[in-house]
């Protein structure tokens, strides 16, 4: 394998290099690794590829422009360091009034939900009119939690017209069939200055 | 004319009083405990600073003789730079009288840092599974370990392996990035 213009007989696998990069590996297989990295500059070029992807992905992941399940220790995680959380906890069936602020760092929904026996859980984004927005198939849950905690895009929801959306949490069972867990409906009103990105 | 020697055989000329093998080796080892450095350190000038320490201490004991076996030369590198590491770590005092005299030839050029589209990584991201997005987000936003994510996202620690190993290599393939 040539990287750089040096090559390896014996390269360290990509997942490897990125375990090695983020301290997951044992210790036992962290010196071997080293050993190898200090003689090998090959590796030592794909390893900076794997530094760089992973800085780029840290960056993504700060930026709150992505929509994902997270937890909640990454939402209070995210707020101790300083980020501007802006929070909405609807319960099943309520509908509330929400906006974003030019300043916020990221926009998360807590759905309170009852997950004890559900084992694929889908979160579907629908117009006020039923036309399905976005679905996020078979979400991570914690059945424990009591909670799915979705972060929405902030840099969507900033260039978002005033609008509502209906967030619903859907069981889907080994035959497809969808049974309603909770509907949560959001009234985005724009107060960000200036146009929205679409109308 | 240096260019071609193995490590093995720097050693000996450095310690003869070689000045060229002593860059030479600098040239070779100074990105390489760079790299350890930002795994162990997570900063930039802190690693930079390894470097400057570790070739300090790695020429001074070349020039004295006191490496042995020339052939475990990377070895002896990568000692020191454990050791630097730990001293760091215990104490924020610098060699600062040391690195004034020899600082400046001691600081090998940063090896070129590939850059990445974020606006494609962003894209590539998106593409993902759900579960797979959220062990992405929650491993690299403050390095979550696997036992940290497992918990969070109520599904097994080698599940969480798994699934990251799974998405990294399809963050590769959308991003065209050869490893």
């Amino acid at each position: 394998m040539d990287h750089g213009g040096v090559s390896c007989s014996n390269p360290v696998e990509a997942a490897t290099l990125m375990d090695y990069w983020l301290a997951l590996l044992p210790s036992t297989d962290e010196d071997a690794i080293e050993e190898h990295l200090m003689t090998c500059d090959a590796c030592g070029n794909r390893l900076r590829q794997v530094i760089s992807l992973s800085e780029s992905l840290r960056t993504l992941a700060r930026s709150g422009s992505l929509t994902v399940v997270v937890s909640d220790r990454f939402v209070k995680h995210a707020a101790e360091t300083g980020l501007r959380v802006r929070e909405y906890a609807p319960a099943r069936g309520e509908s509330i009034q929400c906006t974003v602020a030019a300043d916020d760092d990221m926009l998360v929904a807590r759905l309170a939900v009852g997950l004890t026996t559900a084992s694929r859980v889908d979160l579907s984004w629908c117009e006020p009119r039923g036309v399905e927005h976005q679905r996020m198939a078979d979400i991570p849950i914690d059945a424990g939690a009591g909670s799915v905690i979705c972060q929405q895009s902030i840099t969507w929801a900033k260039a978002s017209p005033t609008m509502t959306l209906t967030a619903r949490l859907l069981e889907v069972n080994e035959t497809g069939e969808e049974h309603l867990l909770g509907e949560y409906t959001f009234n985005h009103t724009r107060t960000i200055p200036g146009p929205p990105g679409w109308e | 004319m240096y260019v071609g020697l193995s490590d093995a055989d720097l050693a000996p000329r450095i310690a003869d009083g070689d000045s060229e093998a002593e860059a030479e080796m600098c040239r070779r080892m100074g990105p390489r405990i760079r790299l350890y450095g930002l795994r162990h350190l997570r900063s930039s000038s802190a690693a930079d600073d390894l470097v400057q320490q570790v070739l300090l201490k790695v020429i001074e004991a070349l020039r004295a003789a006191r490496l042995r076996e020339s052939d475990k030369l990377a070895h002896f590198v990568l000692g020191t730079c454990r050791m630097v590491v730990v001293e760091l770590r215990r104490s924020s005092h610098r060699q600062e009288a040391l690195l004034a005299k020899f600082g400046g030839d001691l600081i090998p050029e940063a090896s070129p840092t590939p850059t990445l589209d974020d606006r494609q990584l962003a894209r590539c991201v998106q593409t993902l599974k759900e579960r797979e997005r959220s062990v992405v987000v929650m491993t690299f936003y403050d390095e979550h370990t696997a036992a940290e994510t497992a918990r969070s996202l109520g599904i097994s620690e080698a599940n969480v392996r798994v699934i990251r190993h799974r998405a990294m290599a399809q963050l590769r393939d959308c991003l065209g990035v050869t490893l």
